[in-house]
């Protein structure tokens, strides 16, 4: 069969050309799949491409207008006061209120240092929130944050609130729509304020210039007179009527702004900059720590317990096994097969009302006497059934 | 070596021992294709009756929405503690098993998910979209409601910017799953959001929207309005059905090839604006760190990128005993436009062929290509290279790490490698310089 690659088919047989637009039914390049027609120029560095004619791209499409088709209704003003109220860098949507450091530090340690540790240094696994060197280099940037691990036992660059964050409104409305992770929303206007507040003194913020104490107070003017100290350290620039064209020039180049392939096809060669020849890099600590264990198995399922049996082994669990896990009371213990023979000697049904009547040094129902006559059953069909010769 | 086998000693070789025993492998394939052999052991799978054959078989009522065979059960989604906050499996990734798929679509079930939240529960009586801010006119709208707009359905894959991320040092996981898992592609149907916006009359001011999700997090994103009037869509069906609740259920923001965070989940409000936002997932996170020391924001399409799915660590070629033609196959896909060309290297890189593009091509969404090889034991470092029409070729690790660095956490789109051994196994390596 041909191929529908457009380039290879010019170059190499116009016969075919025609015959895959007599397949393909079109009269231009689009009539070939792959191959639509598109400009450069997007704002993410990519093409864009026309809708035309009902067709767009591959799809076609309905060209009927669409003027007219018009649902739903205006929102009111208490719908929109209810759900407008995201946060601006320009301080729109801040709330009112205020909160203390002090305040802060107090909520912090109930509501949050458990998950984000103390003074929120991190260490349990959750994002650590403050910390890190905030020195700047004399172009302005924080030196820690070029900290490239490029070889083991290097320092991370830390990205904390003190150390990353560009903007303090951020931390207000995240904190407020987000935190505490189990209970979003629940904190007051004036908590918010004082953890804030208590945060950003652990990253030593200045509040117009001025080194925060535990009485500091944080409210709507207080939080717009801080400049975070990453304030410039994001590119490219999006603020000001022309962040839109500054995202797109600085995509058009992505050579030499994010890295780009060549389309070398023999002997090639990729050297760093430094010259180095490449090599092969294979896996050091392989990270295996996955759930479920890989298996490409086609076989069946490990056998699922009904709902019986594993409310029934829930209950020996809890109810049981305190004295029949073991052999320190004087129990047949489950699992001890030659014991349990011994007990279905007795018959089943004789077994059932030992253990609902109690014998020996078993209580009735094993003390819990709130148990149904079926519930016992059903456990008792447990530990025998789980104390059977496995083959 | 004695050349003249008796029957009974050819019967007790193994298969593989025979063909490698055997000068002529081609002639005793043929041979055995032409005519009933002799030299193999009868397959009792052939030879008897099967089980399912002799009974009758499941009635079809048992359920109602269906489920793969109960043989396909390590056919699923899986996590690593790792990929996560402290194990917590609210806000961490699962991965889509790349290497059990065909085409270019995910079964629903399967597709990646990382929330930051929990996956939210959403009742679609409740739900409520909101569209306001600098249009003419701001609307509210149930779900019944929006879905009365005209719809379209176009294929185009979601990944997050953080699929590989863990690579950027070495090779960490020896495994398809989780070296590019964090990724999947769906025919997504909706509403364009140009549609909507026509009727409410867009501001000339209005530069920038607010996506936000209606979960615990309300988590938001600002999209330059260029893009929201060129292909973005709000959608509620995923492969002809509801979107599931992992992927936002009952509607999210499609913004084609763009980061997956960006298409917001359980989508709740969108605000026109003349200025961004600067939420959390757009400043802490979601911002690439190079190594100056200062960080891409708005890094907004993922980049040109393929990976070849088979052979890949868990579908090696260990059962192949040398001389197979076999098919090299796997998945190229860009953020920027449609994948015009994909190539192949057998040396790591040094020297490239052409593969064949096959299935449907279609923009920003997975492509399938193909190359058929034959394996003859030479240890290979297999390398696939995409292309797409925006005129982007995908970079080598080294070419990607110059401009990057190692700590930038997102877009990571670099060459992949899988060295396959002389024994056929398959082991996620790179090559790169020091
Ligand atoms: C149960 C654990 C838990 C508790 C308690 C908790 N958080 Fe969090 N927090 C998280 C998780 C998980 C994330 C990351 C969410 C994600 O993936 O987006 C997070 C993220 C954050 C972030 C953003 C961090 C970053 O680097 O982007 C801030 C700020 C934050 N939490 C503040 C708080 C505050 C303030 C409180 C107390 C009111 C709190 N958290 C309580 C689990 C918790
Ligand atoms: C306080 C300790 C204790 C608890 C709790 C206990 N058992 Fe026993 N159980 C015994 C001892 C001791 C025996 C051995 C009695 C004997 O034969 O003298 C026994 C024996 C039995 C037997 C065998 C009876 C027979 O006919 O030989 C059954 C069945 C049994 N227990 C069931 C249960 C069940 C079900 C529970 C939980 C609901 C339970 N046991 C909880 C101590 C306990």
């Amino acid at each position: 069969m041909f191929k529908l690659d457009l380039f290879k088919l010019i170059t190499t047989s116009v016969a075919l050309v025609l015959s895959s637009t007599l397949l393909y039914g079109g009269s231009d390049t689009n009539a070939l799949p792959g191959k639509y027609i598109s400009k450069m120029g997007a704002v993410d560095g990519g093409v864009i491409y026309p809708r035309k004619d009902g067709t767009y791209t591959a799809y076609r499409y309905n060209e009927q207008s669409t003027k007219g088709v018009n649902f739903g209704r205006v929102p009111t003003a208490n719908e929109l006061k209810a759900w407008d109220v995201d946060i601006m860098p320009d301080g729109t949507g801040l709330p009112d209120g205020e909160g203390s450091v002090s305040e802060g530090d107090e909520l912090y340690e109930k509501q949050c240092s458990s998950c984000h540790g103390e003074f929120g240094a991190g260490g349990k696994g959750y994002p650590t929130l403050t910390g890190g060197n905030q020195e700047k280099l004399p172009n302005g940037v924080i030196k820690t944050l070029t900290n490239q691990r490029i070889e083991p036992g290097m320092e991370a660059p830390k990205r904390t609130i003190g150390t990353y964050w560009p903007k303090a409104t951020t931390l207000i409305w995240y904190i407020r729509d987000a935190m505490p992770y189990a209970h979003p929303k629940s904190l007051t206007n004036n908590d918010i304020y004082a953890i804030t507040a208590y945060l950003l003194k652990q990253d030593n913020i200045l509040i117009d210039g001025q080194e925060m104490d535990d009485d500091s107070v944080l409210n709507r003017e207080k939080l717009m007179k801080i400049k975070m100290p990453n304030e410039n350290g994001f590119y490219p620039n999006i603020d000001g009527p022309n962040g839109v064209e500054n995202v797109r020039k600085f995509f058009s180049d992505r050579a030499k702004n994010i890295g780009a392939g060549t389309r070398c096809m023999k002997d090639c060669k990729d050297l760093s900059s430094k010259g180095n020849e490449p090599t092969v890099m294979k896996i050091d600590n392989e990270i295996t720590d996955v759930v479920p264990p890989y298996s490409m198995a086609r076989d069946l399922p490990p056998e699922v317990e009904n709902k019986l049996e594993s409310k029934a082994e829930k209950m020996y669990n809890d109810s049981c096994k305190l004295c029949h896990g073991s052999d320190k009371m004087g129990a047949p213990v489950v699992g001890d097969v030659e014991a349990w023979n011994k007990v279905t000697q007795k018959g089943f049904d004789n077994v059932v009302h030992n253990a609902i009547d109690g014998v020996g040094g078993m209580p009735p129902k094993g003390g819990y006497e709130n148990f149904t006559n079926s519930e016992v059953q059903m456990i008792v069909e447990f530990m025998i059934d789980s104390s059977k010769k496995k083959h | 070596m004695d050349k003249t086998f008796k029957t009974e000693e050819l019967n007790s070789l193994s298969r593989r021992e025979f063909f490698k025993k055997t000068a002529s492998v081609s002639a005793v394939a043929a041979a055995a294709i032409m005519s009933p052999s002799s030299l193999f052991a009868d397959d009792e799978n052939i030879i008897h009756h099967t089980q399912w054959g002799t009974t009758l078989g499941n009635e079809l009522n048992e359920h109602p929405y269906g489920l793969p065979s109960k043989y396909e059960h390590n056919v699923v989604r899986r996590t690593s503690s790792l990929m996560s906050s402290a194990g917590d499996m609210h806000a961490a990734v699962s991965m889509t098993p790349l290497h059990e798929l065909k085409g270019i679509i995910t079964p629903n079930g399967l597709h990646f998910t990382r929330t930051h939240n929990g996956i939210a529960q959403i009742d679609p009586n409740k739900y409520r979209l909101m569209i306001h801010g600098l249009v003419d006119k701001p609307i509210v709208l149930t779900l019944e409601q929006l879905k009365r707009y005209p719809s379209e359905s176009r294929i185009h894959f979601l990944e997050c910017p953080s699929n590989g991320a863990g690579e950027w040092k070495g090779p960490q996981f020896n495994s398809l799953q989780f070296l590019k898992g964090m990724m999947s592609a769906s025919e997504w149907t909706g509403v364009r959001l140009k549609t909507i916006l026509d009727e409410l009359g867009l501001k000339p001011t209005a530069k920038w929207m607010l996506a936000e999700g209606s979960d615990g997090s309300e988590m938001g994103r600002s999209v330059p309005v260029e893009k929201v009037l060129d292909d973005a869509m709000i959608v509620w069906g995923q492969n002809g059905e509801a979107l599931r609740p992992e992927q936002g259920y009952p509607v999210r923001l499609m913004l084609p090839g763009w980061e997956a965070n960006l298409c917001v989940k359980w989508l709740k409000r969108l605000e026109f604006s003349d200025k961004p936002w600067y939420a959390k997932e757009e400043t802490s996170k979601y911002t690439a760190l190079t190594a100056s020391g200062r960080a891409i924001q708005h890094f907004y399409a993922l980049e040109v990128n393929s990976i070849i799915t088979s052979p890949c660590p868990e579908r090696p070629w260990t059962d192949l005993t040398g001389g197979e033609l076999v098919e090299i196959e796997g998945l190229a896909w860009s953020g920027h436009g449609t994948i015009t060309n994909v190539d192949i290297s057998l040396d790591g890189g040094k020297n490239w062929v052409e593969a064949n593009l096959k299935g449907l091509v279609l923009p920003k969404s997975w492509t399938r290509f193909s190359y058929m090889h034959k394996f003859t034991g030479k240890p290979l470092l297999l390398q696939s290279r995409a292309v797409d029409d925006s005129k982007n070729v995908q970079p080598t690790v080294n070419q990607e790490k110059e401009v990057m660095g190692v700590e930038g956490v997102y877009h990571r789109n670099s060459i992949c490698t899988w060295e396959v051994t002389k024994k056929g196994e398959v082991n996620n390596v790179q090559v790169r310089s020091i």
